[in-house]
């Protein structure tokens, strides 16, 4: 079922994109890969400075305050978002058949679900009026658990075209990870 | 003079083989892998330092980012040796383009803006007006040479001109 699902999805986008055309253009891929890797930037450090932050590295600064660097990751995430969203609906094929983009995707769904659990979890520890300058325990496993998400999202994606999907001989398991065409 | 036959033997090379030929992940792709997790966090937490300069997050002291510097710098080290190895791997296709010696100008400016930062913000009153100007000058100097370098980075990809000797 989910392989049907994959290659339902990958016939829709070829159908439909919107973008395939732009990015085909000479110089339309390589400069969203760079924004691509300028956004990974971004994203880690501002993220990974929190993350530092929440494990005891600059303890003497209050966490709210190195907080303020979190709106630059979202704005890294966002350009990441934005520019892996157009190499997707380009070559659809090349991702959603591509074991490495299934784990980063993974990696991408703990590392969201890791930064919701610290604002449900510890905002009012961290931020509150009697926050400490020392993160609560729970916080700095969370922080551990961002830091290994992203670095795995990174070595997923930079392992991306390594693990480009062949034409399928004999596929089992749970995700296509071979082009059924 | 030609650097030709030094590419040739360069390329002939054991490790040069084996970056190249070898089937492990943990080489060409391996060390691929480590070289975007250090430009992650060179880059990264040098875009930070100088957006605290420029005016982010007010309420974390200059002097207290110094705390973060020694991952910076070993994301710098990581992609010395990591970017050394993948110039073994291809010394052709990086020596015969340009845009790679851009790339190591860019990032050896960057470095020593980074070193100049930190000297001013050890020599005290960071806050001084004069001071102020100059860090503020630096950082924006700093975020468009690492924007340059890694886009330059890349471009690598798609501007060489040739692959082997």
């Amino acid at each position: 079922m989910l392989h049907a699902g994959q290659i339902w999805l990958v016939a829709a986008i070829e159908q439909h994109s919107p973008v395939a055309t732009l990015m085909r253009t000479h110089w339309a891929w390589p400069i969203a890969e760079s924004l691509h890797f300028l956004g990974l930037c971004l994203l880690v450090g501002a993220i990974g400075s929190f993350d530092l932050r929440l494990l005891g590295v600059a303890r003497r600064v209050p966490i709210a305050a190195v907080h303020r660097l979190i709106p630059w990751g979202i704005l890294g995430f966002a350009i990441n978002a934005s520019t892996g969203l157009l190499f997707l609906l380009t070559e659809p094929d090349q991702y959603i058949y591509n074991p490495s983009f299934h784990f980063k995707v993974l990696a991408l769904g703990i590392a969201g679900a890791n930064a919701g659990l610290f604002y449900l979890s510890s905002f009012r520890q961290v931020f509150g009026p009697a926050a400490e300058l020392d993160a609560p325990r729970r916080a700095k496993v969370i922080a551990l658990v961002s830091l290994c998400a992203w670095m795995t999202v990174i070595v997923c994606g930079r392992m991306l075209t390594f693990y480009r999907p062949g034409p399928c001989v004999d596929q089992a398991g749970v995700l296509l990870t071979c082009d059924p065409k | 003079m030609s650097i030709d036959p030094f590419l040739v033997w360069l390329e002939s090379t054991a490790l040069s083989e084996w970056v190249v030929g070898s089937p492990s992940m943990l080489a060409f792709p391996g060390i691929l892998a480590l070289h975007a997790i250090g430009m992650g966090l060179a880059a990264g937490l040098a875009a930070v330092l100088d957006l605290r300069i420029l005016g982010v997050a007010r309420g974390v002291p200059l002097v207290e980012f110094r705390r973060f510097q020694p991952v910076l710098w070993g994301g710098f080290w990581l992609n010395a040796v990591s970017g050394v190895l993948l110039l073994v791997g291809y010394p052709t296709k990086a020596l015969t383009n340009p845009v790679f010696y851009l790339k190591l100008l860019l990032i050896a400016v960057a470095m020593v803006l980074f070193v100049r930062i930190d000297r001013l913000i050890r020599s005290g009153d960071a806050t001084a007006p004069a001071t102020a100007r100059s860090l503020r000058r630096l950082a924006i100097t700093s975020l468009v040479c690492w924007s340059g370098a890694i886009t330059a980075g890349r471009l690598l990809a798609y501007t060489y001109h040739r692959l082997r000797a």
